[in-house]
């Protein structure tokens, strides 16, 4: 017995080398590489880059991206890609609040989140339970949300001041609260998702059963979990850190408007795809979602300071998209990790 | 071997790696023209890994690969195409909606002014090609997936000669043949050795070799062990390479088992088409086996009692008590475990660890406080991949990366660890090696012994046989009686499955 578990021992250590160094360092430390080169490249070109106030404002630019990620990468975890009615939750919830607002803030705030959750609640029993294609449907849900929108408000803005009485203060000042003197509250909200967000994906039951489905779909469902729940439970997860993330942007535009939260959608993903989270699912953790969320904050700032406008940097952004995905799934390759 | 003979295949000093295993480690490997080669070795030794560096499948390996002398690199498929290296997949590679024209001549079908596809002639280079393979009688542009299986699998080796190969490599060609079949391939690969291809022959099933090798290179755990003419070798010698060990073949006899008391019943379990009026009861200690032919309605008799598929009629009593099951979850949540027939689609996560899907059942028991620990079951996952010697015996390699053996072992561990009172095994060791089995049926002779009870569905009659204290057979969705212990032979069940045997008793429950 002691001799052949010795000759097994051997017989490990022969065969367990590593292979591909670059690949496996980029798999592993994965997208804060990008962080910390980015970070050189802003110090190399400014001297203004390397400030904290500098680094509070390219925070505090992604944090609003940051709480949206943080919700969306459960359910691109779970294998369900992302929800394309981002915009619309974000859009709707706001509305709502501000619409609520004669109520005082509390209700206010409440019945935005009761919105945005019930949009994800039936996003998650369409795509749970009735297996609809996910990006199609919840691209749906963004346009039957819109249209409702308009619709209801005529198509107009509705503003907090006009509508809220003395709440619209506080409402107005939610994403402008510094707590501790100086950190923004929208920093902490979003630090707070990011770390609430890696706990239960990384330590919850929960967490495991939506990494499983990401993984295997047929495998959890024979492994005796209950998928159509679980899934639900990452779009109603999602649609609340949304629906957050849009009461304060309504709040910080001031204004409650059916096109708020444009363009959230696509940023979400690529934070969550550059923080090496695959559209596949079962890959990935928040952790990577906040570093991909930093790129996108530290991109936008190196390239501000450099002087490339706006769109343009949106072009930087796409073709950097295009590189990342096309550099893990090399390395993914190179590791034998591609799906067999 | 003299210097002068030029080789068909040549690989020299050949390696690939993947991480945390070297599945192939420094082989020389060569092949003859005009011979048929049989590559022999347990899941896991290496063989489908040496055989994908010849399709070009992987571009890093290292070693030096000649065809026919000249050195090559085979660094992409389009490649090793181009050198004249063929592969028949044992699972078929052919797209199922178009025609056979359209499969065999995939990449070349012929035009007319290089934009219209030219009929005539693609009908007359697919029979051409099918002719070679006796099937010159089917209609070109028959789609495929209107001819049997059996004649798609021929169809897939006209396309792959098609390309007119020097060297064919066929991975397990006959596993879904009926004898008769056989033959017929057998005829057309003597033909195809005559015309001087070199034919690398990978199989399972020793007595084959014996038809239709002419030498045989052992592989085990990603080394040579050695190439032999097929007159050198007996199957049990070749068993012992394949294993490494001599090979102990007095089966293991259990004798006067007592059972103990009625884990699962069974009454009158009906499921509109796919099974009817199904009794049975199963006892602690038991093996129930359950056999008959595929599509008997097995999978789907399993899938009612776990609740996967909802049932029309019938009642399942667990420990004497009646239970309504009515998802996997309550199947596991009163002791009932399913390994499934299809490990890579509803098995196995492969994308994942070896510890997490072994725990994957084990979520709930190991939240405590709403925090999910696996270093909880971490000795129960280092227990099971100890028993049933999973390779390598490191919980944290991905599934993806085993052997079919191994993945298999590790299917059967996470339903272990679920310390099931009533384990229900569908196809338990299909495609796996001859160690792995032996494995595997230890573990499920130790649970059945220690006061649990085990189902197990196999096709594979030996297996059956071997590990069943009772079989109940099942043809087009009933039963149609039992084989005890005593009256269970291959034949006995083979002859039951069709519909005839005079050992089969009625369909009643034992004692």
């Amino acid at each position: 017995m002691e001799t052949s578990m010795q000759a097994n021992k051997e017989k490990i250590d022969v065969r367990k080398r590593e292979v591909g160094k670059i690949s496996s360092i980029i798999n592993k430390l994965g997208v804060y590489v990008l962080v910390i080169a980015l970070m050189i490249l802003g110090t190399i070109i400014s001297p203004k880059f390397l400030t904290a106030s500098n680094f509070m404002n390219i925070i505090q630019a992604v944090s609003l991206l940051g709480m949206v990620a943080a919700g969306v990468s459960f359910i691109t975890y779970s294998g369900n890609f992302v929800d394309m009615s981002i915009p619309c939750i974000m859009a709707f919830s706001g509305m709502i609040a501000v619409d609520t607002l004669r109520y005082g803030i509390v209700v206010s705030i409440v019945c935005g989140l009761l919105t945005g959750s019930a949009i994800g609640l039936i996003n998650g029993i369409v795509v749970g339970k009735l297996k609809a294609n996910p990006i199609i449907w919840t691209l749906s849900v963004a346009f039957v949300g819109n249209g409702f929108m308009r619709w209801f408000y005529s198509g107009k803005q509705i503003y907090p001041d006009v509508k809220g009485g003395a709440a619209a203060d506080v409402f107005i000042n939610l994403s402008r609260t510094d707590v501790f003197g100086r950190i923004p509250l929208i920093v902490i909200v979003m630090i707070t998702f990011m770390v609430l967000g890696q706990f239960v994906m990384t330590k919850t039951k929960f967490g495991k059963q939506v990494k499983l489905i990401g993984s295997s779909y047929e495998v959890a469902k024979m492994t005796g979990i209950n998928v159509n729940k679980v899934v639900c439970g990452a779009f109603i997860l999602s649609a609340l850190a949304t629906s957050i993330a849009g009461i304060f942007l309504t709040s910080l535009a001031k204004t409650g408007a059916f096109y708020n939260g444009e363009g959230y959608d696509f940023n979400a993903v690529t934070a969550i795809v550059i923080g090496g989270m695959t559209l596949n699912g079962g890959r990935g953790d928040v952790v990577g979602v906040l570093g991909g969320v930093l790129v996108i904050g530290l991109l936008s700032n190196v390239m501000t300071l450099i002087g490339i406008n706006t769109f343009s940097q949106s072009i930087v952004k796409g073709i950097i998209f295009i590189a990342v995905v096309g550099i893990n799934a090399r390395s993914l390759r190179k590791l034998g990790r591609d799906d067999a | 071997m003299d210097g002068k003979e030029i080789l068909s295949l040549d690989m020299r000093g050949v390696s690939k790696q993947f991480p945390g295993t070297l599945a192939v480690d420094s082989v020389d490997f060569q092949v003859r023209p005009g011979e048929v080669h049989a590559l022999l070795g347990e899941n896991g030794a290496g063989k489908s890994t040496l055989m994908k560096m010849i399709a070009g499948s992987f571009s890093d390996y290292t070693g030096d690969i000649y065809i026919m002398g000249e050195k090559v690199e085979l660094n992409s498929p389009a490649a090793a195409k181009a050198k004249g290296v063929g592969m028949v997949y044992q699972e078929l590679s052919l797209a199922m909606p178009l025609t056979i024209a359209e499969n065999v001549l995939a990449g070349r079908i012929p035009t007319k002014g290089k934009i219209f596809a030219d009929k005539k002639a693609m009908k007359d280079q697919t029979i051409e090609c099918l002719k070679r393979v006796g099937l010159g009688h089917l209609d070109p542009f028959a789609c495929i997936k209107e001819i049997s299986q059996q004649e798609a699998q021929l169809v897939e080796i006209a396309k792959t000669l098609g390309n007119n190969p020097s060297i064919l490599v066929m991975d397990e060609p006959t596993s879904s043949l009926s004898r008769e079949e056989v033959k017929l391939l057998f005829g057309i690969i003597d033909n195809l050795k005559k015309q001087g291809l070199a034919i690398i022959y990978i199989s399972h099933h020793l007595p084959e070799l014996f038809e239709v090798a002419d030498r045989i290179t052992i592989m085990r755990d990603g080394k040579k062990i050695g190439t032999y003419n097929i007159d050198e070798v007996t199957t049990k010698s070749l068993v012992e390479m394949m294993v490494g060990r001599p090979v102990d073949d007095t089966a293991v006899e259990v004798q006067n088992k007592v059972f103990g008391e009625e884990k699962l019943r069974v009454e009158h379990l009906t499921r509109h088409g796919f099974f009817h009026d199904i009794s049975f009861n199963v006892r602690a200690n038991e093996v129930l086996g359950i056999g008959g032919l595929s599509g008997a309605g097995r999978s789907e008799l399993a899938r009612g009692i776990v609740g996967a598929d909802a049932i029309n009629s019938g009642k399942i009593y667990i420990k004497g008590k009646e239970t309504k099951i009515r998802s996997m979850s309550e199947a596991l949540a009163n002791g009932i475990a399913y390994l499934t027939e299809n490990r890579k689609t509803q098995g196995l996560a492969l994308r994942i660890s070896i510890g997490e899907n072994i725990l994957s059942p084990l979520l709930k028991k190991h939240t405590k406080n709403g925090i999910y620990s696996a270093k909880r079951g971490e000795s129960d996952v280092l227990a099971v991949m100890k028993e049933l010697q999973v390779y390598p015996p490191d919980p944290t390699v991905t599934v993806g990366n085993l052997s079919g053996g191994n993945q298999q072992k590790v299917l059967l561990g996470k339903w272990v660890a679920t310390k099931p009172q009533v384990l229900i095994l569908d196809e338990p060791t299909r495609g796996v090696d001859v160690g792995a089995k032996m494995v595997i049926h230890d573990t499920i002779r130790r649970l059945a012994g220690e006061g649990n009870a085990v189902i197990v569905i196999s096709s594979d009659l030996p297996e059956l046989v071997a590990l069943s204290d009772r079989v109940k057979i099942m043809k087009e969705g009933k039963f149609i009686g039992e084989l005890i212990k005593g009256d269970l032979s291959e034949e006995s069940v083979l002859l039951a499955a069709n519909g005839e045997g005079d050992k089969l008793s009625g369909n009643i429950y034992a004692s």
